[in-house]
């Protein structure tokens, strides 16, 4: 692999200089204090993950680096040199290299004239051939299998990111930092990023590996730094400290053992809640996604989709609540006052039979972060009136705050200014309240840190049990199916191939998703 | 070369590092953002006069006569009545941009509004008739009727069929449903068709004239002599004209209307549902669809509303005293309108899409409407052979302003390098 080009070649002559080196960083916001006094010094040749519940504080320490919001106090140096980052564009000049959890793509664009924005090879000038050209050879030196071609809403969510991956790379970084940008990639996909990350170390680069999931931590970093609540609590090499240790400096005394959500199989009969009969559905290229799914969910149960991402589980959800046509089969809710036949009805009819979703796009479909979280709750037709109460909506907005521990400024803040984390809780505690008699869930607990997962889940399996919800949870993260479905039926190519009761061997379920 | 690119936090302190090249770092605070909200509206209102005062100085006109004007435009009666009419105008538009709907077919909704009005109030609340020239005279006591014209060959009269106060009150009703269906028209190709509602809006005002003009000249063409001669209407009966405030031009009904309108459009707009829903239709309306509500129903919904809040507009001015008939449009430069469904756009983004900022601004850009009409007829007065003339000096101070606010609020919004 001729990688030169893309990785720094002098491998770091003096190993003391930190590339990177926060020093006593402050950041607040209206109501909030981000970071506290922030110490971190990141070396090349190193992988550092910083590690921290939602809300700690990972991603404004990230985009203060990047030059997104200015420090209150401190100071960053780079190679040894104050510097005083004003811009992404700055930091990017610097070798600082950001790739987030949300694609910062122009989806307009195609992956060719979005690269080519970015890259200083080239001008406004050149031809967007010869960029074509040169994506194509670098795609194939890493592996990357994208058309430059395509339009960009027309890429999948890990394409996307292979996408912002391979801009990085091109950019020449000196540091690259991911904000939990690998924590919604497939495993396989997961893997392939790990060796271009290991081999940018190698090659003396730096990383910032910015996740809430610890695994993911120690899996390939060599130091980790904790953050909760803004402030530093541990830095350590991995292997020093335990992850019970580790757990305990990242929740603190909000740390239990995160297990036994219910682990006991329930037996769950009695009347059928949701019947799918033979239901087609097509994808955004017009071809079929899901081909003659046939499915039984009954009250109280939970039935967890597996599936590796893109084989047709987002269609389905998608149907089920309205969202998209579908061409052939039906789909029939009970509920407590009759059956109904939703096919095609449209999401007003469906959600009016309290049915809760949340969609795999939060961001785009489930709530508007430019609104507050009192008009995103609000603006359910279940949760106000025509005229509407706005005491009782802050009250709501207060308990359900308080219920999954969201951290905010108030209850009138913009959802904007929430990180990813929070704004997904604000999001699960309006679908939740609003599923009385389903939920519909695509990775209901993606961007939500170990403890606040474990909390969604265990809530999911609760009002299942006390209230007779039944849900559809849909995931790419197999163990979330295993944790949280009494049944789990697995989805390849559009068709179930599997039906597994909860309990199941994980290697069993694997090997039908592959194959 | 210019690279658009958004970044996070829209604060006046981009445009300040912007401007320092970088070299100021800002910080963020809550005073730069409220300096933002109310810092664009002043600096866009005094660089865009700045501008039209160079303008004016290097046509050929003093620097003492724009400021006396200009100025002489904040004090000026006719203000009041623009303000009013502006503010009834930009509260409606400010409700359709909010759920980023682009309204800018306000003129044609005023036309409709006008047409409506002044078809009620011609022909259902009043009539004109032909009468003899002999029994003119009998008819002069007669409560509710007037001469329109007392030309001894074929004199015509009006006569008041209903209470003048009903009669008004339908004018309003109809101008309202006339103004908010005509923008129906649009609101249906965007939310069910795609149509960008930019374009059709703009067009669909010249069509709203072009249709107003034949109305008025053939349908509506009234009997008198001067109504056949001039291709208008007759005047309308003067029981159903509003009233004039003392000493002024405001009339007391369109004081009230856009009183009204505004509470109204306030409360509707912080305490229903309907307007939460406009508003997440401007940030977010895959929200709207996702938890089962049809955001194409919002689209509709804005454009009624300032539909017909222009409506009303329109028929307030056609039943001012100082006007009381419709006439054919000579010029498009010069409708009936004043302009003013194009003015109030700047009135509402001025106001920064704030409700309870358009009053205030409504009052300025009236100043400055009428400030530059000031100045229009003095500088045709005093300077003949000015290569400026007309309409356009009115709008050289308004369209500046509107110039800087645009280029303001993109330099702020979004943060502009040039690269090589």
């Amino acid at each position: 692999m001729t990688s030169e080009v893309f990785f720094p070649s002098n491998k770091s002559t003096q190993a003391q200089t930190p590339v990177v080196s926060v020093c006593g960083l402050w950041k607040s916001f209206p109501g909030v204090t981000a970071l506290r006094d922030v110490n971190l010094d990141v070396y090349a040749g190193e992988i550092h993950a910083i590690l921290g519940e939602n809300g700690a504080g990972k991603s404004t320490l990230v985009k203060t680096l990047y030059g997104v919001y200015v420090p209150d106090k401190g100071d960053i140096t780079i190679n040894g040199v104050k510097a005083v980052i004003t811009s992404p564009l700055d930091a990017m000049r610097r070798g600082l290299v950001l790739v987030s959890q949300v694609p910062q793509l122009i989806d307009t664009l195609t992956v060719a004239e979005n690269l080519a924005l970015s890259l200083r090879q080239f001008s406004l000038m050149s031809s967007v051939k010869s960029v074509e050209k040169f994506l194509l050879d670098k795609e194939e030196e890493y592996g990357i299998r994208i058309n430059p071609n395509t339009e960009v809403w027309k890429l999948s969510y890990t394409q996307k990111q292979l996408v912002e991956v391979l801009r990085a790379l091109l950019l020449n970084a000196t540091l690259v930092a991911f904000d939990e940008a690998t924590t919604l990639l497939p495993s396989s996909e997961k893997r392939k990023l790990y060796d271009f990350i290991r081999l940018f170390r190698l090659k003396g680069g730096a990383v910032l590996l910015i996740t809430h999931k610890i695994p993911e931590a120690m899996e390939i970093s060599d130091r980790v730094t904790v953050l909760r609540k803004g402030e530093v609590v541990g830095s350590f090499k991995v292997g020093e400290v335990s992850i019970d240790q580790i757990r305990l400096m990242m929740f603190g005394e909000r740390f239990t053992q995160p297990s036994s959500t219910g682990n006991s199989e329930r037996c769950v009969e009695g009347r059928e809640a949701i019947v799918i009969k033979d239901l087609w559905v097509r994808g955004d290229y017009g071809t079929y996604a899901v081909k003659g799914v046939s499915l039984t969910v009954h009250r109280g149960e939970i039935l967890g989709i597996a599936g590796v991402a893109g084989n047709g589980q987002l269609e389905l959800v998608q149907s089920l609540a309205g969202l998209r046509r579908v061409e052939k089969g039906n789909v029939i809710l009970h509920v407590k006052d009759g059956n109904v036949e939703v096919t095609n009805k449209g999401p007003a009819v469906i959600r009016d039979l309290g049915v809760g979703y949340i969609p795999d796009e939060p961001i785009k479909t489930g709530i508007s972060i430019d609104n507050t979280i009192e008009e995103n709750l609000a603006i359910h037709p279940k949760l106000s009136s025509f005229l509407i109460n706005w005491r009782a909506v802050k009250d709501l907005a207060s308990s359900l705050i308080s219920k999954y521990n969201v951290t905010t400024p108030s209850t009138t803040a913009r959802v904007k200014i929430l990180s990813g984390g929070n704004l997904m809780k604000i999001l699960i505690a309006r679908e939740l309240m609003v599923a009385k008699n389903v939920l519909l869930a695509y990775n209901p607990t993606r961007s939500l840190d170990e403890v606040s997962a474990h909390y969604v889940r265990r809530l999911i399996r609760d009002k299942a049990l006390n209230e007779g919800m039944s849900a559809v949870v849909v995931s790419e993260d197999l163990d979330e199916v295993m944790e949280v479905g009494d049944k789990i039926a697995v989805i390849n190519s559009g068709r179930l191939v599997g039906f597994f009761r909860r309990g199941v061997d994980r290697g069993e379920i694997e090997r039908v998703m592959v194959t | 070369m210019v690279v658009v690119k958004r970044v996070s936090a829209y604060t006046i302190c981009d445009l300040l590092r912007l401007l320092s090249g970088g070299k100021l770092a800002v910080r963020s605070s809550r005073a730069c953002f409220d300096l933002y909200y109310v810092g664009i509206p002043i600096l866009s209102i005094g660089i865009g006069l700045l501008i039209s005062a160079i303008i004016f100085y290097t046509v050929g006109v003093p620097l003492d006569l724009f400021i006396n004007e200009i100025g002489a435009g904040f004090q000026s009666y006719q203000t009041l009545r623009y303000s009013v009419l502006l503010l009834m105008l930009s509260v409606g538009l400010v409700m359709s941009f909010k759920a980023s709907v682009w309204n800018v077919g306000a003129e044609g909704q005023m036309i409709w509004g006008m047409l409506a009005g002044g078809f009620v109030g011609l022909f259902i609340a009043s009539c004109a008739i032909y009468v003899s020239p002999s029994e003119l005279s009998s008819y002069i006591s007669v409560p509710g009727v007037e001469v329109l014209d007392a030309s001894p060959v074929k004199p015509v009269i009006s006569v008041l069929r209903m209470n003048p106060l009903l009669g008004q009150l339908l004018m309003i009703l109809a101008a309202m449903l006339a103004g908010g269906l005509w923008a129906l028209i649009p609101a249906f190709l965007k939310a069910y068709v795609g149509i960008d509602e930019v374009a059709s809006t703009l067009i669909l005002n010249y069509v709203a004239y072009q249709v107003y003009n034949h109305l008025v000249a053939y349908v509506m063409r009234g009997l008198s002599v001067q109504a056949r001669q001039f291709l208008r209407t007759d005047r309308l009966n003067s029981a159903l004209l509003f009233e004039s405030l003392p000493g002024t031009t405001v009339t007391l009904q369109e004081v009230i209307l856009s009183l009204l309108f505004f509470v109204s459009m306030l409360t509707l707009y912080k305490y229903t549902s309907i307007g939460l829903r406009l508003r997440v239709a401007g940030s977010n309306p895959q929200l709207l669809r996702s938890v089962g509500i049809d955001e194409r129903k919002y689209v509709l919904m804005a454009m009624l509303l300032s539909g017909m809040l222009a409506g009303a507009a329109g028929v307030s001015i056609l039943a001012n005293p100082g006007i009381g008939k419709l006439e054919k449009i000579a010029n498009v430069v010069t409708p009936p309108t004043f302009n003013l469904g194009y003015t109030a756009i700047l009135v509402s983004w001025l106001s920064m899409l704030d409700l309870r900022l358009v009053p205030v601004y409504a009052y300025v850009v009236a100043s400055l409407f009428q400030g530059g009409g000031l100045l229009q007829s003095e500088v045709n007065a005093r300077f003949p052979g000015l290569s400026l003339t007309g309409a356009a000096l009115t709008y050289i101070p308004i369209g500046s302003i509107l110039l800087v606010y645009v280029v303001l609020r993109v330099l702020v919004d979004y943060s502009v390098r040039f690269r090589r």
